[in-house]
């Protein structure tokens, strides 16, 4: 067994001085193995998108330690965090779509890392969250309904085939459709990529029918790991 | 008075006729025009992105001082920039004064303001967004520049169209620093003033009518540019893709 | 936005072929009285053949021009204030002064002429609007014509009454003033220029007329001012140039031979 994608060792997300004293987020030990898919559940504000964040990247450790592919990211890692970002994506809540045709939008990432655009890899990549590239391709980022543009955003991140993907409440608000070709999507990209996956959302029987573990998280805290038919 | 259609027949008339002093000031007011607006973005955009984006002490401060310029009468700086520009001021070895270049110069410093606090206020309002999108995907520091402002484009054209609008108007500037010369640095406001000076309203409310004009080819200009490049017109909604 | 620059860029070209032609360049300071009244445009073609020089003029209020002059920013003056220009030369800025020509000033007011000032001399008449506190329009912007008229005052033996409140300070040029002077029924100073054009517009509706005239207080001379030599950047020889051709007998004629509405307007009288 490889090392773990992610090792997580007291590691504290706070503000102010001293971070510990009004920390959001509180993660003692935490391991995500490679090719893995992690649920996380919790209610609003229990830490799940904080800990996305750290694990996107987009947020530094205020104390503690974090290890990605088996090295511990100093704050050069941090300083350079364009690098680590492009290796592991994160589709927040916050997200949103660029002022540009659907194709654009998923090919932007590819073009921030100097990548060859083949029209094949934009096709892929929205054909696994159900979009025909011939019809939705040249759409304007206005023309789009709410779950589309969610499934969009999504095929951007999964065209730039990470080695990890953090999906923060991926399925909010979707219809049933669009929720399934999320999970395909999900499976697809861990099954013929060995992306690993860390989603957070608060539907837990959704989570528990294409997580590996499902997490409990409650005031910044893991509070335990949800049991059951996997 | 018939001031108004006596105004408009002779605008017509200056316009048809190809009249050598009216377009002469039609070309001064485009370069100045030009040269004043090109400057204003290039130096304006980044200002602009930098106070809106960034966090850093004395960012209120910045702004503060950038909105208070906005209020800057133009008189003053004519003022400001003859004093800079005349052969004995400091700026007087490039002998600029009197000079389409000069006025130019004195028309930055008003067009300026403006690109800097309507980028600040485009960016600042895509920003939080924006910014985790565009650092999720895997921009660095340029690229998030650069995206960023090419998604706060349509804000940034309304920054544009509006310091144009400024510039293309001034006339006490154009006047202190240009020296209203014929042939020269005489611009459609300028000769208006002078023409007015002189009492020929006429001949002032004609030329105010081929500014007009001027402006409405330019924003015309700008506004099929805008649609080709966007494919419809539209507000700078942002593309939310939350429900 | 290429297309843009693309049309800018040809206007632009436009406007800097029409001056392609053109031979020297020289930059004169001068009031709003010459460009205004047309003398200028009129004179330019002239100027161009005889001499090859393109008057380029930047015309703004006497004070200004007078401080284009001490900034070098201009290669030669033409103003009509002989008390500021003798100490502009005399405080080292010019080096010589050239009178060439005179228009005259003359005082309006309402036709009714509450002080009963018509035909008088200007020293009087002023004395007599004083003592009927009738109202009183100046230009107020520190121009030829406002220091013309601070002189008369002088004249007159007064005090100039800015802070009485018949006294109105415009703060404007010429027309603005009359134009306020004719509503508020005041009298007011103004060069013959100006009012020729005014009365001309105005066809005599105003209510405004001439009530005092040819005085020798009011004669406005106008005069050329080579600048010091310490502007070593300005056209001196060019500046010569072009005074020596305004005092020949060809740019006297030229001067002479100008006329607003059929009324000669600038009477040329270099020293011979």
């Amino acid at each position: 067994m490889s090392a773990p994608l992610y090792s997580l060792r007291g590691v504290v997300v706070g503000y102010g001085e001293p971070a510990t004293a009004n920390a959001v987020l509180h993660v003692p030990e935490l391991s995500i193995e490679r090719g893995s898919i992690l649920g996380l559940v919790g209610h609003n504000g229990s830490g799940k998108s904080t800990l996305l964040k750290l694990l996107g990247f987009l947020l530094a450790p205020s104390a503690g330690e974090l290890s990605f592919d088996g090295r511990v990211v100093d704050a050069a890692g941090y300083r350079a965090g364009h690098l680590l970002r492009r290796r592991a994506v994160l589709l927040g809540q916050d997200t949103c779509l660029l002022k540009r045709s659907v194709a654009a939008n998923v090919a932007f990432g590819l073009k921030l890392r100097g990548q060859p655009v083949s029209q094949a890899a934009l096709a892929e990549a929205l054909g696994l969250v159900g979009l025909d590239f011939v019809e939705f391709g040249p759409r304007s980022w206005r023309e789009l309904s709410g779950g589309e543009a969610r499934r969009v955003a999504l095929a951007a991140r999964l065209a730039l085939t990470p080695e990890a993907l953090l999906l923060d409440e991926p399925t909010t608000g979707l219809d049933r459709a669009s929720v399934g070709f999320v999970q395909q999507a999900v499976l697809a990209a861990r099954e013929s990529r060995g992306t690993t996956l860390v989603i957070a959302s608060h539907d837990v029987d959704w989570l528990k029918s294409c997580a590996d573990r499902v997490l409990l998280m409650d005031e910044g805290r893991i509070t335990g790991e949800i049991l059951g038919e996997l | 008075m018939d001031y108004f259609s006596e105004g408009l027949s002779q605008a017509v008339a200056l316009l048809l006729s190809l009249d050598a002093e009216t377009f002469s000031a039609v070309g001064a007011t485009a370069s100045v025009t030009a040269l004043a607006l090109f400057a204003s973005l290039l130096l304006g955009l980044p200002l602009g992105f930098a106070l809106g984006h960034f966090r850093f002490p004395g960012r209120r401060a910045a702004r503060l001082f950038v909105d208070w310029m906005l209020s800057l009468p133009t008189v003053v700086i004519g003022l400001i920039v003859y004093a800079l520009l005349t052969a004995r001021g400091p700026l007087g070895e490039w002998g600029l004064l009197f000079t389409v270049p000069g006025m130019a110069l004195g028309l930055t410093l008003l067009g300026l303001p403006i690109i800097v606090s309507m980028t600040a206020t485009a960016v600042e309002s895509t920003d939080t967004r924006l910014t985790e999108t565009l650092l999720s995907l895997g921009a660095d520091r340029w690229q998030l520049l650069l995206a960023t402002l090419v998604e706060a484009r349509f804000a940034m054209a309304l920054a544009a169209a509006t310091a144009f609008g400024r510039i293309v108007s001034e006339v006490g500037i154009a006047m202190m620093v240009g020296g209203n010369i014929k042939w020269q640095t005489r611009t459609i406001t300028t000769a208006i003033a002078l023409e007015t000076g002189k009492g020929e309203f006429a001949t002032g409310i004609a030329l105010g009518f081929v500014l007009m004009v001027v402006a409405l080819v330019v924003n015309l200009l700008v506004a099929l540019l805008r649609g080709r490049s966007n494919g419809r017109q539209g507000g700078a909604q942002p593309g939310g893709v939350r429900p | 936005m290429r297309k843009l620059i693309i049309v800018l860029a040809m206007l632009s070209a436009f406007a800097f072929a029409s001056t392609a032609l053109a031979a020297e360049d020289i930059k004169i300071g001068t009031t709003t009285s010459t460009a205004d009244t047309g003398l200028l445009d009129y004179l330019e073609p002239m100027v161009l053949k005889d001499t090859g020089l393109a008057m380029r003029w930047i015309a703004v209020g006497t004070g200004k021009a007078l401080e284009h002059g001490k900034n070098c920013d201009v290669d030669v003056l033409m103003v009509h204030a002989p008390g500021a220009e003798k100490k502009f030369i005399e405080d080292g800025f010019g080096v010589s002064r050239a009178e060439f020509m005179f228009n005259d000033f003359v005082l309006v007011g309402p036709v009714k002429d509450p002080a009963k000032i018509k035909g008088r001399g200007v020293a009087d008449a002023l004395k007599a609007i004083a003592a009927a506190k009738a109202s009183f329009a100046s230009r107020g912007d520190d121009s030829g014509t406002h220091k013309m008229e601070k002189n008369l005052w002088k004249v007159a033996s007064l005090p100039v009454p800015d802070k009485d409140s018949w006294y109105i300070g415009v703060g404007q040029g010429m027309l603005a003033t009359l134009r306020i002077a004719a509503e508020r029924g005041a009298y007011t100073l103004t060069d013959r220029g100006t009012w020729i054009k005014y009365e001309a517009k105005d066809q005599g509706k105003s209510g405004l007329a001439i009530l005092s005239e040819g005085d020798k207080a009011l004669l406005n001379q106008y005069s050329i001012i080579q600048l010091a030599p310490k502007c070593v950047k300005i056209k001196h020889a060019a500046a010569r140039k072009l005074e020596a051709w305004f005092v020949s007998p060809a740019g006297q004629k030229a001067i002479a031979s100008f006329n607003l509405e059929g009324k000669q307007l600038f009477f040329p009288n270099a020293a011979k």
